[in-house]
């Protein structure tokens, strides 16, 4: 054990494992995630060829682009509207039944995005006869493009009210108690004081629920599957999904499929830079401040109204669309149904998960801590941008990225399972670094000078000191980066066409000919428990962080 | 003319009394410091007078006005917070003219009166910067700005000084008061700090556990305090505990624990009587005759030394000394201690012993 350690210790053997593991994370992180970049280059000839001369297919495909990028941008804006009283609530105000609503407002975030696709869309669209949706159902929206907004909000909120909320915690309330003692009513200070302050949280939010609207595949597949007409409407990655399905039978579709999946990786990216600098770098003028009106709306019926409203389009919007698939299954008629299938793709799904997890936390948080505590590099300051790529782009381009890149080598084998494995590492390995690297900067570094001075070598004043302070945040990235590949479809989909993975399957159940409405509730639930039991561990334990 | 009153007024947090029934009247243009340990309350005092903590029973009065249910940005009063709390996005001139803005007041008379009370700090200079370019002296008089550009005739001052170096809490001390007295404020300033509260004050409150524990002048609570608290937490003091003797010609006679002897000018306990003597360290010096003590530390103050001597009674004693005769003092050596009976102050002695008596919460 000894000279393990002081072989690890060597200057010459940390060096080298911090060179391994950030070409690890550039080999097969980052650059099989925008690796389809390149085909633009290759390949632009069967680029114009396929789909520059092709107008129903370049019609097509931008049509379906366009409808992404509005879908996100209404699905940000709505979530911003109510997701900030909200988050104010949850943060500033001390009333009975809190406990609850916080534990309701994650709650979505335990479904996997398939199954609340499917359980959004029997609640909120209108459904064909086959389904026989329960009589309570809204059965009223009958627009794809609005079902697919109403489907994002959905999971895209518990996001925007945590960003908001964990910003706002930090927000020192004196500021608005001074804005206050100077004659500004509670409306004046939080409008002039408050949110003005509040941009960097804002920008995390509409980051997060921008990116995971423009990526969300599975959900999305399964809301229009589910709806009565949803006629020929498509996002990006539900284009890719399908494509990717046909691609053997129809070679001509491997153009168009890279072509969607640049579009979507480049203009996300792009979107992505140009919303941070705008919302950091305009500087908003904190206007005039009207003491009537804003007293009149700082007390009495305004701040109740706001309140209850705020609640209201949790339950309505958020919580009972999340849900309403189990009245679904107790309404309808039972059919008779094989487990055996599911069962397999619950292992597997299981079973690719857990791998995942395990490379995540082995190679991620020696990348997170390089990336804290060497801040002041330039490459740790390179690398701490990447990491954020492969949470931006869409999760179907990285994963038809992904697969060209790896299938177009030699070197290793490209098993189906690999390809899977790699493809949800990809974009869950940020998940780990960055709440490693977070929690790692909050660690005062003299805690481990104090322990290299009592003679510990770096690996034990690391195990012994750093480890149990980060040990809860790695346990938290670890369970995210698990429930994230389990209920990932959009990546799976577009790295192995024939992927059995449980989301994949429930997907299929309702895309096939004669859908299996009944069964895809079922498994819908079983994984919606499955995840449930995560996040309960996920909050018990960053609960646990916080005390 | 801004007075403040205060009747009965507490806080409750379910079991724990924070505040508990106080009852004060602040004069329109008195400066009143509000003394007390960590934890007595002081804080939530003064928040319930700003409006920023509803208080659980009794009323606050400004102006005569109940401000029951009168939210704190209609109170019309200046507040200056401990932890400074300068808008970070906003120019120090922003920060100043926030107050006439939430009145929505002409830009020109915004730009005006924040000049002015940036002048009055002496940091018109400094006016474009952001907070964080200032030293924390800086900040807490741009923040004292700020509060006096709201134009009310009452400043709360919530441990201002305390975040600050000791320097610089000096200096801004005596500029507290100067513009205070200025304006003609009524101020009322928590702090925990009592040589502060002693240069500033026309009045202290000293307040323990959530109530007052005694009001007068700093000068009554350093030379005459009427509790052992007082004498204990104003500035420092030795207390000695015996009975008394006898009295003759207007002095009364204690005897200590094991038989020493101190004289006090102060008669009004009978003979026999259990008491406590509180005499500060500056008025115990070495005599021919006295209370028998050895020296066990000497430390240099700076421009005196302070001595520590353990008496035949089991009591210590401080007492200072300008010159250091090291034929006289020294570690082990033995002493006559003397008190000058004019400055003792007696108390009878409580039932639940000194130090119940003088402890903090």
């Amino acid at each position: 054990m000894d000279s393990l350690i002081t072989v690890i210790s060597r200057k010459r053997f940390r060096t080298g494992w911090t060179a391994f593991i950030i070409l690890f994370f550039l080999f097969f992180v980052i650059l099989p995630t925008v690796y389809i970049l390149s085909y633009a280059l290759t390949d632009w000839g069967s680029i114009e060829k396929f789909v520059l001369n092709d107008p129903a297919m370049l019609d097509l495909i931008i049509d379906s682009i366009i409808a992404s990028f509005e879908i996100a941008g209404i699905v940000t804006v709505i979530d911003i509207l109510v997701g900030l009283p909200m988050a104010w609530m949850m943060v500033r105000k001390e009333f009975r039944g809190k406990a609850l609503l916080d534990t309701l407002i994650d709650m979505p975030l335990a479904v996997p995005t398939a199954a609340l696709g499917f359980s959004s869309a029997i609640f909120f669209a209108v459904t064909p006869e086959s389904l026989a949706a329960p009589s309570f159902a809204l059965n009223a929206v009958s627009s794809p493009f609005l079902l697919i907004v109403l489907l994002h909000v959905v999971f895209s909120y518990p996001y925007m009210v945590r960003s908001l909320s964990a910003i706002l915690v930090q927000i020192d309330q004196t500021y608005e108690t001074a804005g206050r003692t100077l004659g500004a009513s509670a409306l004046s200070a939080a409008r002039t004081i408050t949110l003005p302050l509040f941009r960097a949280g804002l920008v995390t939010g509409i980051i997060l629920c921008f990116a995971r609207s423009l990526s969300e595949t599975g959900g999305t597949m399964i809301a229009l599957a589910t709806m009565a007409n949803p006629g020929s409407f498509a996002t990006g990655p539900t284009l890719i999904g399908d494509w990717k399905d046909n691609l053997e039978i129809n070679p001509d579709l491997a153009a168009p499929l890279a072509f969607v999946s640049i579009l979507l990786i480049l203009l996300s990216l792009v979107l992505l830079v140009v919303i941070k600098l705008v919302i950091m770098k305009v500087h908003l003028p904190m206007g005039r401040i009207w003491p009537r009106p804003e007293r009149l709306f700082s007390r009495g019926w305004f701040p109740k109204t706001k309140d209850g409203l705020a609640v209201f389009f949790l339950v309505v919007f958020v919580l009972i669309p999340s849900f309403f698939i189990f009245t679904y299954v107790v309404s309808v008629e039972p059919s008779s149904f094989d487990w055996g299938p599911f069962a397999e793709s619950l292992m597997f799904s299981f079973l690719v998960a857990g791998v995942v997890t395990v490379i995540d936390i082995a190679l991620g948080v020696p990348l997170a801590l390089y990336i804290a505590k060497n801040r002041t590099g330039k490459l740790p300051e390179v690398l701490d941008v990447l990491v954020n790529v492969p949470l931006i782009v869409p999760t179907a381009a990285l994963g038809y990225s992904l697969g060209v890149f790896w299938t177009g080598q030699n070197l290793i084998p490209t098993y189906d399972v690999l390809l899977i494995i790699l493809a949800h590492v990809a974009f869950t390995y940020p998940l780990v670094v960055r709440n490693v690297a977070g929690a790692v900067e909050e660690v005062d570094p003299a805690y481990e000078e104090t322990a290299r001075t009592l003679g510990a070598k770096p690996v034990q004043a690391f195990r012994r000191v750093l480890y149990p302070m980060i040990k809860s945040s790695i346990l938290a990235g670890a369970i995210m980066a698990f429930t994230r590949s389990l209920g990932e479809t959009g990546a799976t989909q577009a790295v192995v066409a024939s992927a059995q993975t449980a989301p994949v399957y429930i997907v299929k159940l309702i895309k096939q000919t004669v859908p299996d409405y009944y069964t895809a509730g079922l498994a819908c639930i079983v994984l919606i428990m499955v995840s449930f039991a995560f996040m309960l561990a996920l909050r018990y334990i960053t609960n646990r962080r916080s005390r | 003319m801004v007075e403040v009153r205060l009747v009965g007024l507490g806080k409750r947090y379910g079991p724990v009394t924070a505040v508990d029934k106080v009852d004060l009247t602040v004069a329109d243009g008195e400066y009143v410091t509000i003394l007390g340990p960590s934890g007595c309350g002081k804080t939530t005092l003064i928040r319930m007078i700003a409006g920023i903590i509803e208080p659980s029973e009794g009323k606050v009065y400004i102006d005569g006005n109940d401000m029951t249910g009168v939210p704190v940005e209609d109170r019309d009063i200046g507040y200056v917070f401990q932890n400074i709390a300068l808008f970070p996005h906003l120019t120090v001139q922003d920060n100043v003219s926030y107050g006439p803005r939430a009145k929505d007041l002409p830009p020109e008379d915004q730009s005006r009166i924040s000049r002015r009370f940036l002048e009055m700090v002496k940091l018109l200079d400094k006016m474009g910067m952001l907070p964080d370019e200032l030293c924390g002296g800086e900040q807490q008089k741009v923040s004292l700005a700020r509060a006096l550009s709201s134009g009310s005739k009452l400043l709360l001052l919530d441990e201002p000084l305390s975040a600050l170096d000791s320097r610089v809490r000096v200096d801004l001390r005596y500029e507290l008061r100067r513009l205070a007295k200025e304006l003609g404020l009524t101020t009322i300033h928590v702090t925990h700090d009592q040589e502060e509260a002693q240069s500033v004050s026309d009045r202290i409150v000293l307040m323990r556990a959530g109530t007052v524990v005694e009001t007068g002048t700093p000068e009554e609570l350093y030379t005459r305090p009427k509790k052992i608290f007082t004498a204990n937490f104003i500035g420092e003091t030795n207390l000695l505990e015996g009975w008394v003797l006898e009295i003759k010609d207007g002095i009364s006679v204690i005897e200590l624990r094991n038989g020493g002897r101190v004289k006090v000018n102060q008669t009004d306990h009978p003979v026999g009587d259990a008491v406590v003597i509180s005499v500060r360290p500056e008025f115990v010096f070495p005599a021919d005759e006295g209370m028998r003590a050895k020296v066990t530390a000497i430390t240099y103050m700076g421009t005196y030394w302070r001595i520590t001597a353990n008496t035949e009674d089991e009591e210590e004693v401080d007492f200072d000394s300008a010159t250091l005769d090291e034929n006289l003092l020294t570690i082990e050596k033995e002493v006559y201690l003397a008190v000058n009976p004019k400055a003792a102050v007696l108390y009878p002695r409580p039932e639940d012993g000194v130090q119940e008596a003088i402890k903090l919460e």
